[in-house]
């Protein structure tokens, strides 16, 4: 299949999605609410202004789509102190650097400010940034004498990568500090919870390709429409038109509108891969609670890559954390959530911005918080006077 | 004992911190290295400061330091980049280059070739600019200290009389304008950066602009404002020039100039080719009835060929960057707040 990108990015394509939206809008006649799960969504939104083309009645929520915002504090928390301790090197992608966990920090910055890796690194901890799981593995086979342990952050997405580099062997003084997250059993919560008042859901197209799409079978017997969308503008007005035709038509289906990369059964070997190294277990969402079945954890044959079992006696001894999962004032959980906007926080944009982040939503690319003061997705449509 | 650059390159190999101590080995390298590769009579004389004339009218002074890694990228180095980046700040504003310095802080054990390489990429750049490095200083840092080598370049340039250029003269309607494709530096070099190591067609565009410059003050002669895209790319640059002041800036982002490799790897990293880095990249603000002119100037240069008009000063909303889309929507541009390539780890 030819994959031009330019097509889905064509304004002629995308001005007559906008119209054809509109129309089923007005005929549908009620307002509707439709909520995307993936933070590369919302950031794809704003940097194309995509909000600007919808009508008032259509309004598109940011859900619990960045691995780096549900990232239980007491993850960051022990990744800290493995960093902080003698003779280990942790390794981490980028986007959690600058995340605060839950170690109370007074350094002079106002408000409740928390620990993140990259005050780790201020006090002496070796803390190095990678790209990827792999470049982790090489980090402990030229540093020999030391522990590598990898901050393993992310959704079904990332961890199919740690999963391939475990089946293949990785090198003796490397772990996992293991925070990884199974998207599907979240996104079956939210129509659970009480407010929550959504009728479509855009599914995520990057996690669906790995997935497939019968996990979500479930959600369009609860009345939600369904579309599986990609990520450039002709995509996400696509998954938007598709969710709207199916609530005029009172039929709430699941729809591939990201055919091009997703099959509908995902992608079977990284599967098998994942769930020959992982198995499901309960994990806390930072902001959400326990989910059940939403957290992978390295099955008996793989548990010596553990760093939970490596490093045992080091959190045996935890360094004090706060009780409150996010810091005071901060609203990331409710934002999570897609039950309130960025711009509804008190601290968005004052205490809290993306060269000193407050809460997890403003510090990652992927957070709500970060795209909307990025693009200022706050200001609404952007009046231009010339 | 033979003298010249290559009988240094081969009695002593790499930096060593004599080379840096004020004695024979300092001389040697000034004399055989740098006075011998930059050829300029005041360099030459060795004095403890360059006399130089004065051609009259006002004059612009500036300095910049370089420190990048790696050293050699594709399409430049750091000695075309620290000749460039003087040049261009000279010539931004209105000034014609005439003078640079040029200070080496060395690492001990930094091969000679190297030097030697980076010194004849200087003097390459020099005389495309039409500048001459009149004074310089060595200094040698302990292994381990220095990054191979930085360098800083001081310069200083005459303003012509009757320019005046600067922010105080952009106003509502004035158009925006850019020489060419955007981020293509900034790709570049990370394109080299470990854990990539790509093979792109891409190349760094740095390059001295101020004959680029000469030519659209040229053609047009009413040209307001001109800026030099550097580090933060057009987001930096745009925002400086609209903070705090009763006016906008619209970026058309469909009109932008874009490389491939550069569209292609930053979807794929994610990075926004507006934040990227230039250095041979202008933005120019000109009033609309001379923006044709001042096109067909850039267009006409070796160093403009892909240039395009690329936003307008707006009146509202006034101090904030604002991209419109080939759609109409709109955005903010937000002024970068952190370093775009991961170099904090």
């Amino acid at each position: 299949m030819s994959y031009d990108p330019e097509v889905y990015k064509d304004p002629k394509l995308v001005l007559a999605l906008k119209e054809r939206i509109a129309e089923v809008a007005r005929e549908l006649g009620r307002p509707v609410k439709i909520m995307h799960i993936c933070g590369t969504h919302e950031h794809e939104i704003g940097r194309y202004g995509l909000r600007d083309l919808l009508p008032e009645s259509v309004e598109l929520l940011a859900g619990p789509g960045c691995p780096v915002c549900v990232c239980d504090a007491e993850y960051i928390d022990r990744a800290i102190q493995l960093a902080l301790t003698p003779g280990v090197i942790l390794a981490s992608f980028g986007d959690m650097l600058a995340v605060p966990g839950g170690i109370p920090l007074r350094d002079g910055r106002p408000g409740d400010v928390r620990m993140s890796l990259l005050d780790a690194k201020a006090r002496g901890g070796d803390v190095r940034a990678v790209y990827s799981v792999f470049d982790a593995a090489r980090l402990a086979r030229e540093n020999p004498d030391k522990e590598v342990v990898f901050f393993s952050v992310g959704f079904e997405t990332t961890v199919v990568a740690v999963a391939a580099l475990l089946k293949r062997g990785a090198p003796g003084n490397f772990s996992l500090l293991e925070a990884n997250y199974y998207t599907p059993p979240a996104t079956s919560m939210l129509p659970t919870l009480e407010g929550f008042d959504v009728q479509g859901f855009l599914l995520p197209g990057h996690a669906a390709a790995i997935t497939g799409l019968k996990i979500y079978e479930h959600l369009p017997r609860l009345g939600i429409a369904c579309a599986s969308a990609g990520f450039e503008p002709v995509d996400v007005l696509s998954g938007v038109l598709s969710v709207l035709l199916q609530l005029k038509e009172g039929k709430p289906r699941l729809e591939n509108t990201y055919r091009r990369v997703i099959p509908y059964e995902g992608n079977t070997l990284a599967l098998k891969e994942l769930f020959e190294v992982f198995e499901l277990v309960p994990q806390r969402w930072r902001g959400i609670g326990v989910i059940p079945d939403s957290g992978f954890r390295l099955r008996e044959a793989y548990r010596g890559y553990s760093a939970e079992e490596r490093f045992k006696e080091v959190f045996a001894r935890p360094l004090p954390r706060s009780e409150r999962e996010h810091p005071k004032g901060c609203r990331c959980a409710e934002v999570t959530l897609g039950l309130v906007r960025p711009s509804e926080c008190p601290v968005f944009g004052k205490l809290c911005t993306p060269d000193n982040p407050y809460g997890p939503c403003m510090v990652s690319h992927e957070g709500t918080c970060r795209a909307w003061y990025t693009y200022g997705m706050d200001r609404g449509r952007i009046e231009v006077e010339v | 004992m033979k003298a010249g650059k290559k009988a240094h390159v081969e009695r002593y190999g790499s930096v060593r911190l004599s080379h840096g101590s004020g004695g024979k080995l300092t001389l040697e390298l000034i004399t055989e290295v740098f006075a011998a590769t930059f050829g300029s009579e005041p360099l030459k004389e060795l004095t403890d400061a360059a006399i130089l004339e004065n051609p009259g009218g006002r004059l612009a002074f500036t300095t910049d330091s370089h420190a990048i890694k790696p050293l050699f990228f594709p399409g430049g180095d750091i000695g075309r980049l620290a000749v460039a980046g003087t040049v261009n700040d000279l010539a931004v504003v209105g000034a014609k280059p005439l003078y640079l310095s040029a200070a080496f802080l060395l690492e001990e054990g930094f091969p000679l070739e190297d030097l030697v390489r980076i010194a004849e990429s200087m003097k390459a750049t020099a005389d495309e600019a039409g500048v001459a490095i009149v004074c310089g200083d060595t200094k040698v840092l302990e292994r381990g200290k220095g990054d191979g080598v930085f360098i800083n370049t001081a310069g200083v340039g005459f303003i012509p009389p009757g320019r005046d250029l600067g922010p105080h003269r952009v106003a509502p309607g004035d158009v925006v304008l850019v020489n060419g494709t955007l981020g293509d530096h900034g790709i570049a070099v990370l394109s080299q950066r470990e854990g990539f190591e790509l093979t792109l067609a891409l190349r760094s565009d740095v390059a001295p602009l101020n004959s680029l410059v000469e030519a659209v003050l040229a053609a047009a002669p009413g040209t307001k404002f001109l800026r030099d895209i550097t580090r933060g790319g057009l987001a930096a640059v745009a925002n400086e020039l609209v903070l705090g002041k009763p006016f906008g800036i619209r970026i058309f982002d469909h009109q932008i100039p874009l490389h491939p490799d550069v569209v292609e790897y930053s979807e794929m990293l994610g990075i926004d080719p507006l934040l990227a880095a230039n250095e041979g990249k202008v933005l120019v603000v000109v009033p609309k009835e001379e923006a044709e002119a001042a096109l067909e100037a850039m267009r006409r240069h070796p160093l403009g060929k892909q240039a395009a008009i690329i936003g307008d000063i707006v009146r509202k909303p006034q101090g904030l960057a604002v991209v419109e889309t080939a759609y109409g929507t709109r955005r903010i541009l937000e002024m970068p707040v952190e370093e775009l390539l991961p170099r904090i780890c």
